[in-house]
């Protein structure tokens, strides 16, 4: 279970203002930006959450601060009671991370990139061994396994990162809008990936625009907007509160009042 | 420890698979430098011997006015008369190197002597030609011949003997003793242009695998992910930096290899002092002047860390390294410059007082509490730069700015 509570993120900016909500500036410094305020929500095992919102709404940062790569400036959250600020490395072994902009190292070979991650998770190197061959039956990687990173299609690099994202088989998977940029064929594939991830038992984290991947997936789904969460609950209540009979629709509620306004 | 091992090895097979590290790495310090030194030397020597033994083209106004010192010219070996239509000509003349020297007599040169006056001859070369060595040859004929006038005319004063003439001309005899050997004084010269080498070569070996392993990572998206594995951040900045010590001591140690067995090879060419100088410079010196390049490739690494983790982008870590570059290039320059010698003050301005130190090495008069100094300090300094690093990459702004 994910469980994130009244998570805060500020900070100061540098430069000139961007996205995001400001606070009037104190003399001396630059303005502080509050990325995310009090956000609380809780995602069961075994369900698929879509977290949506508008560019700049701070998904980025929370699945962040989820996965450790960012410390909250308020609030924390547990993953089966395993706290992120307590205990960041134990958070790590247990959850994978998927982001769209995810790079691989070109000059490793594919294999070669999925046995380093192995290693720094701590896996026996024969272990790592028979989940790599496992990961290539299950994401069709043979052909290209042994094969430098640098000259594979996006569909294969994308199947290298999955294959990255699992070598440690987690428990808590989290995705950053995984199909930005892939063609069908391949974007499928991973949609399809999020759907045996959850056949597995697995808690899945997924933040996308694409409301007809919501639909498809989702479980349950949170909102956030300028920071603040806006909305929690199933997709088909989403629906209901905006009185939209489809789900881009009733995003673009939410974006544009916070869903007060109901048609 | 598993972790830093884990990560070094992985970013090391990197490295050995990319082509321009290895130029940096590998192929500038074992092949280009000796060739570039060789070359170098071995023009200068040739230039040199050139200078001294070729024959010199060279016209002569007024000889008739003095017989004898153009017969001096045409019996001494390495001259060559050339005809040239009129003293209005030498100076194209010799722009076109069809002379290298004139030699303009006056009309009244002859008279001069007879009358015990001074005759003004005038010698025209190319001042411009560092290496040219033709007024020296000329005008060592010259004196020649006016030290036999002089003698002749204190002879008709009744001053016979060479000795008296020499006591009236000379009333006092100096005699100079230079202390330095000839070790110091080569030690001098070399120590000041190798030192920059291997400096350079500790910075540049480290350099481009900076820029992949920090900036590079964040541009190819691979650093957060890095950042999520079940690793602490000291134990990430421990592998990466161990990765540039790595490669930033290996460039220079082949430089200092390369250099050393240049010289080694070199040395049974030349004979003579040179070949006592080259010989005096032993095996411990080399590898005293190694262990100083150790210490200073971590201070590069750390640095060189800390701007790459900075940068966005491989352009961005690019923009910064440069100045970084010269801040490396200045210090090993001062070291250079005449004047500049190691003491307790330049002891501690890092890298300076490497390349210092490397130049007291070659010359053989390495003060060895200095050099300790010297060692514990810089290795100092690396340790606290790679402690900075580590807090550096531990910020958020540094890692995530945007």
């Amino acid at each position: 279970m994910i469980e994130i509570k009244a998570i805060g993120k500020s900070f100061r900016r540098r430069g000139k203002k961007r996205k995001g909500r400001y606070e009037a500036e104190p003399a001396g410094s630059g303005p502080i930006i509050h990325a995310l305020e009090e956000v609380t929500f809780i995602a069961e095992n075994g369900m698929i959450l879509g977290l949506l919102g508008p560019n700049g709404a701070g998904k980025t940062t929370l699945l962040r601060i989820l996965s450790t790569a960012l410390k909250p400036t308020m609030g924390t959250a547990s993953f089966d009671g395993v706290d992120i600020i307590q205990s960041p490395l134990e958070v790590r072994r247990r959850i994978g991370f998927l982001s769209d902009n995810t790079g691989l190292y070109g000059r490793l070979t594919a294999r070669e990139m999925i046995e380093y991650f192995g290693m720094l998770h701590g896996i026996k190197r024969r272990v790592i061994k028979d989940r790599v061959e496992e990961l290539i039956g299950l994401l069709s990687m043979k052909e290209f396994i042994d094969k430098r990173n640098d000259t594979l299609s996006s569909g294969m690099k994308q199947k290298v990162s999955i294959a990255r994202t699992l070598i440690h088989d987690p428990q808590i998977v989290m995705f950053d809008e995984p199909t930005t940029g892939l063609d069908v064929a391949a974007a499928e594939a991973i949609l399809e990936f999020i759907e045996s991830c959850k056949q597995q038992g697995k808690t899945v984290l997924f933040c996308t625009h694409h409301m007809h991947e919501v639909e498809r997936l989702c479980d349950s789904v949170v909102m956030l907007r300028q920071g603040r969460l806006c909305f929690k609950g199933t997709p088909q209540q989403m629906l209901i509160q905006t009185g939209q009979a489809r789900l881009d629709k009733a995003f673009l509620v939410f974006v544009d009042s916070g869903g007060q306004a109901n048609a | 420890m598993r972790n830093v091992l884990v990560i070094y090895l992985k970013e090391l097979r990197e490295v050995l698979r990319d082509r321009r590290t290895l130029l940096f790495m590998f192929l500038m310090p074992t092949i280009i430098v000796p060739v570039l030194m060789n070359l170098v030397i071995g023009f200068t020597v040739h230039m040199e011997k050139k200078a001294r033994t070729e024959t010199l083209g060279y016209a002569i106004f007024g000889g008739e006015y003095l017989p004898k010192l153009r017969e001096a010219f045409e019996n001494e070996q390495g001259f060559e008369t050339v005809s040239i239509s009129s003293p209005n000509d030498i100076e194209s003349a010799i722009a076109s190197e069809k002379i290298k020297f004139a030699i303009v007599i006056p009309e009244s040169a002859g008279r001069q002597l007879e009358d015990s006056n001074q005759v003004t001859i005038r010698l025209y070369y190319n001042d411009a030609t560092v290496a040219s060595r033709a007024n020296i040859r000329a005008a060592k004929v010259i004196r020649a011949f006016g030290e036999r006038l002089r003698a002749e005319r204190l002879t008709k004063l009744g001053l016979e003997s060479p000795r008296s003439q020499d006591n009236l001309l000379n009333p006092i005899a100096l005699e100079e003793h230079g202390t330095a050997n000839m070790r110091e004084i080569l030690g001098e010269r070399l120590g000041g242009m190798l030192p920059y080498f291997f400096i350079i070569f500790s910075f540049m070996g480290a350099m481009y695998t900076a820029i992949d392993i920090g900036a590079g990572e964040k541009e190819r998206g691979t650093l957060e992910t890095l950042l999520l594995a079940p690793v602490p951040r000291w134990q990430i900045v421990l592998g990466k930096f161990l990765v540039l010590f790595t490669t930033g001591v290996t460039a220079a140690l082949l430089c200092l290899t390369s250099v050393g067995l240049l010289l080694a090879t070199k040395g049974k060419e030349i004979t003579g002092t040179m070949q006592e100088v080259l010989q005096s410079i032993s095996l411990t010196d080399f590898v005293l002047v190694g262990a100083m390049l150790v210490p200073t490739a971590a201070i590069f690494a750390s640095l060189l860390l800390c701007i790459s983790i900075y940068a966005r982008s491989y352009r961005e870590a690019g923009v910064y390294c440069g100045p970084l570059n010269m801040i490396v290039i200045i210090p090993a320059v001062i070291a250079m410059l005449p004047g500049i010698e190691l003491n307790w003050m330049t002891a501690m301005v890092p890298v300076m007082n490497i390349s210092l130190a490397i130049k007291e090495l070659l010359k053989g008069t390495m003060d060895y509490l200095i050099l300790a100094a010297i060692l514990g300090s810089t290795f100092f300094v690396a340790g606290a730069l790679l402690v900075f690093t580590t807090w550096w990459f531990g910020r958020e702004a540094v890692l995530f700015r945007e």
